[in-house]
């Protein structure tokens, strides 16, 4: 187990030192002068070589990345073109809120796609099986932003229960943040749901028609013992993993919905850094947002080897 | 001690392709879904292919006096914030839609099966590095690489189809790869093999069609994605430039005027559930009826293998 | 029969398909008596196996649909309730299958596994339920027994597997062991050890043995009376001996010579029989095996031929009789 454990670790460094080069070429790919058009009209002989050499831009690109990447290691991810803050902080800044608006989400796709997927795989065929299958359907063909647009629509200004948009903090006023937050989690989190529910019932319903589950039936033991000691313990281990997945995806993937929502997470500073040319902002963004996929994903192989005593006593 | 029919029932002789393509139409049809499926993507193509014909306006005409009006016989789907008409908008914006889809995925299969192919019938150094490189891709959740490599390029509706491609094209790669590393070592091809067939043909004439159907699934499949993140994207405004009309772009219009017109961003929302909906339902027909063991996109992406 | 523990009476099974109803068991009925093996010998498709599973109604119901019945303890298996039949598996009856690897549970260790129907059906539990699954374990020849408790299916070889399958359909010391095809997924060697070993146990607990197979030199090895099985059907039911010595049906005739025999010159060919098993989604009306019979005349295909019995407890379905047949 911890042979791979050290292994997958190493894949995950691996796959963080290609992201890193990936999105510095990106960035770099970029034509015209990044500086330059960063100042936009506020440009000045004088600022513009100064922040290009304090930026290093005028190195050789080879010795730029290292050094970013150098940099990066110890938590440095230089500062923003625009505001001169340090990139590092306004990630950090901003990583509750996206935090938060993920777990929101996930909490809601857990809630609702597991439970409905562990019964329309066991009373499969029945109705409630094709609604939700069904329904499932619609969910994972909807636009989440377009979803959040008619919840707005529908609980802000139709019913007026809830806020359009916005963002309060929970220190500040918990309620107010609450009532906040519950829109774009549902925008996200019943898409997911979709997703989670289809994958639960197709996992369930493989387990089911295991040999194993053969066994435990002719063995006399009640249905219920069946689900719960036999069928559920195995599917619940693809089950974690798809779970992990979906928390990976949302850290990065919720950025419409940020937007939407005038939510302040990372999603939306990526967004902005990029209408604002603020590249240092940008690539500093993505690569927390690989960054935490990866660590996701590592905790995820991590936990299935964990969970599968095949595994886990090797 | 040999069962004697079962000596007959040994082996699976390769399937002929003609009866094959004959089941699967038939296992298709007859699930409903897909069959819904079916009809609804074929409203679509025809409405995309005639839309200048359907339209009743143009995508450019304002009509001041009649802004912000709701749906009636004029304007089945209303008019928008200078007057013009929804509905006309959202049929040829069906035109664009499914041409950035099939571009984006066509780009993605055009990129993805020749490394799944290569990688997995070649194994050792290539196959690590190809695959690697698709590890890379896949750890930048789909939107953020999009917008990345749209930042880099610069926003247009080229860029975004190149984009969309290079997000889509790991699962190709994945998808291939693991149907060549299955079937590589089957009786038939080593049988080619020794006969000094080139490795060329090899791929070309036995392993590339036995691939096809998890490729054709997956192009389904992905098709309804890309399609989502073509309107993620011009919902943005990173994708499709005015004045072309874009479903994505509508919704984002249609925000300023919610109260005042919430069928502006109703029915191109519509529109766009409508479509992938479409190929997800037929994407799902064809994966039951060709490789139920299939993993749908979301499923199998990043899962470790 | 009257002291059979089991009376099968035309039994019917059908199963729902997208193409039709497909018929698997057309009409078999038999008895089984106390310590008695009976082996139910039949190619894939024959209806052997689904023909157990209907007995402990292991069937998803709809899809099948049962028909017969099954007399065993003075009640109707095939009718009990959801809770009756509980009382039944695992317990008065029990059932192993033919794959090791997959018929353990992955996820939790043997002992449990073990436990499980000591607890539910014996009502032991804690200390007395793991000695006995330590006992058991060492009844079926695992070496160290109590510590392997603790182990999962996937730290035991297949052969060992399946002694802890076999261990574990012995537990509750049942009237009847139903064993289908539990030898074919493992090698030669182990095969005889397990055929060995289950014999020696039924001796010993005095269990009626019901052993599915398609192989015949297994048969010849552990049966007391065999029932040859086609196309749903019984074509021939007889002690052992009888069988292997009249070979009385043109069925069991054919599968007897197919087997190539050590020692003798090696033919040109196999001796198969021609043809294919039946769809069961268009079972032929009379005699299954009349289009693949040498000896086949238009009466076998529009009579459906009953059993007769040419020495008494020998069985045969054919409008013939052997002598007309053979000589």
């Amino acid at each position: 187990m911890t042979g791979f454990i050290v292994r997958r670790f190493g894949q995950m460094l691996l796959a963080l030192l290609g992201v890193s080069v990936i999105v510095f070429a990106l960035i770099h790919l970029v034509p015209g002068d990044p500086v330059r058009i960063a100042l936009g009209t506020r440009y000045d002989p004088d600022i513009h070589a100064a922040l290009v050499e304090r930026a290093g831009l005028d190195r050789p690109i080879p010795i730029q990345y290292a050094s970013w990447l150098g940099s990066a290691l110890v938590g440095d991810l230089g500062v923003s073109f625009r505001s001169g803050q340090p990139v590092t902080g306004m990630v950090l800044e901003r990583l509750p809120a996206t935090l938060t608006l993920a777990g929101a989400a996930l909490l809601v796709a857990v809630g609702v796609g597991i439970p409905l997927g562990v019964v329309s795989a066991v009373r499969s065929g029945s109705k409630l099986d094709y609604t939700a299958t069904a329904a499932s359907q619609v969910g994972v063909s909807v636009p989440d932003f377009w979803a959040g647009i008619m919840y707005i629509l529908l609980f802000s200004l139709i019913l007026g229960w809830l806020p359009p948009s916005g963002y309060v903090s929970p220190l500040e006023d918990f309620w107010g943040w609450l009532s906040h937050l519950i829109l774009p989690a549902l925008s996200v989190g019943l898409v997911s749901a979709s997703i989670v529910f289809r994958f639960v019932r197709s996992a369930v319903l493989e387990a089911l028609n295991q040999d194993y589950t053969r066994t435990a039936r002719a063995k006399g033991l009640s249905r219920k013992r069946v689900l719960w000691d036999h069928v559920l313990p195995n599917a619940w281990i693809p089950i974690v993993t798809i779970i992990g997945l979906q928390l990976g995806f949302m850290l990065g993937g919720v950025v419409v919905v940020e937007i939407l929502f005038a939510w302040p997470g990372i999603g939306r500073l990526a967004f902005v850094a990029v209408g604002d040319r603020d590249y240092t902002v940008l690539q500093g963004t993505v690569l927390y947002i690989a960054f935490m996929f990866l660590i996701i994903n590592l905790f995820v192989d991590i936990l299935y080897g964990w969970l599968d005593p095949r595994i886990r006593y090797d | 001690m040999t069962d004697p029919a079962a000596v007959l029932d040994a082996g699976d002789p390769p399937v002929e392709h003609r009866s094959r393509l004959r089941t699967t139409v038939e296992t298709v049809l007859r699930n409903r879904l897909a069959v819904a499926g079916l009809i609804m993507l074929t409203v679509l193509v025809v409405v995309a292919l005639f839309a200048p014909l359907i339209a009743p306006y143009g995508i450019n005409e304002p009509d001041v006096a009649n802004r912000l009006s709701g749906p009636s016989l004029d304007h089945v789907f209303g008019t928008d914030n200078i007057g013009r008409d929804v509905f006309s908008r959202v049929v040829i914006a069906s035109r664009v839609s499914l041409q950035v889809g099939a571009i984006s995925v066509g780009i993605a299969v055009a990129l993805g099966v020749p490394i799944g192919l290569i990688s997995g019938y070649y194994g050792g150094r290539i196959d690590s590095v190809l695959m690697r490189l698709m590890d890379i891709l896949l750890s930048i959740p789909a939107i953020v690489l999009a917008i990345a490599i749209l930042a880099a390029l610069g926003p247009n509706i080229f860029n975004a189809m190149v984009a969309i491609g290079i997000v889509y094209t790991p699962i190709f790669a994945r998808i291939t790869r693991g149907s060549v590393l299955s079937l590589r070592d089957a009786v038939f091809v080593r049988a080619a093999r020794s006969i000094g067939a080139t490795d060329t043909r090899i791929i070309a004439t036995h392993i590339l069609p036995n691939v096809i159907a998890p490729i054709i699934v997956q192009t389904s499949l992905s098709l309804a994605f890309a399609i989502l993140a073509e309107a993620a994207l011009s919902f943005l405004g990173l994708g499709v430039q005015p004045p072309d009309p874009a479903w994505g772009r509508m919704l984002s219009e249609g925000r300023g005027f919610f109260q005042q017109a919430p069928w502006m961003a109703l029915f191109p929302g519509l529109a766009i559930l409508f479509t992938v909906m479409s190929f997800n339902l037929v994407g799902d027909g064809l994966r039951d009826a060709l490789d139920p063991q299939q993993r749908s996109l979301i499923e199998s992406r990043g899962v470790a293998e | 029969m009257n002291n059979a523990v089991l009376s099968v009476r035309d039994l019917q099974i059908t199963f729902g398909t997208r193409d039709g109803r497909a018929s698997v068991v057309n009409g078999v009925s038999y008895d089984l008596a106390a310590g008695e093996t009976l082996a139910i010998v039949g190619e894939s498709g024959s209806g052997k196996s689904v023909s157990c599973m209907a007995l402990m109604q292991l069937l998803a119901t709809p899809p099948a649909r049962v028909e017969g019945e099954a007399i065993f303890d003075g009640r109707n298996l095939l009718t009990l309730d959801e809770a009756g039949i509980r009382k039944v598996r695992g317990n008065q009856i029990a059932m192993i299958f033919q794959d090791p690897m997959t018929s353990l549970n992955p996820v939790r260790t043997i002992g449990h596994q073990l436990i499980e129907p000591i607890e539910l059906h014996m009502g032991l539990k804690g200390k007395a339920a793991r000695e006995r699954a330590a006992d058991l374990l060492d009844a079926v020849g695992i070496p160290s027994a109590a510590d392997r408790l603790d182990d999962y299916p996937h730290q035991f070889s297949g052969g060992m597997r399946q002694r802890v399958c076999i261990a574990m359909g012995i537990s509750c010391e049942p009237d009847i062991l139903i064993a289908d095809e539990a030898t074919t997924a493992l090698d030669v060697t182990t095969q005889a050890k397990i055929i060995d070993e289950i014999h020696a146990l039924q001796s010993r607990l005095g269990m009626a043995l019901v052993w599915i197979t398609h192989d015949l030199g297994v048969v010849a090895g552990i049966a007391d009376r065999v029932i040859v099985l086609y196309g749903g059907r019984i074509m021939e039911e007889a002690a052992v001996n009888e069988l292997f010595e009249g070979r009385r049906h043109p069925y069991t005739r054919g599968l007897l010579e197919s087997l190539p025999i050590p020692g003798r010159e090696r033919p040109d060919k196999l001796n198969a029989i021609a043809g294919l098993p039946p769809d069961p989604l268009s079972m032929p009306p009379a005699c299954p095996f009349a289009p693949r019979c040498p000896h086949a005349v238009e009466r076998c295909s529009t009579e459906r031929p009953e059993l007769r019995h040419p020495v008494p407890g020998h069985a045969v379905a054919c409008h013939f009789d052997p002598e007309e047949l053979y000589d």
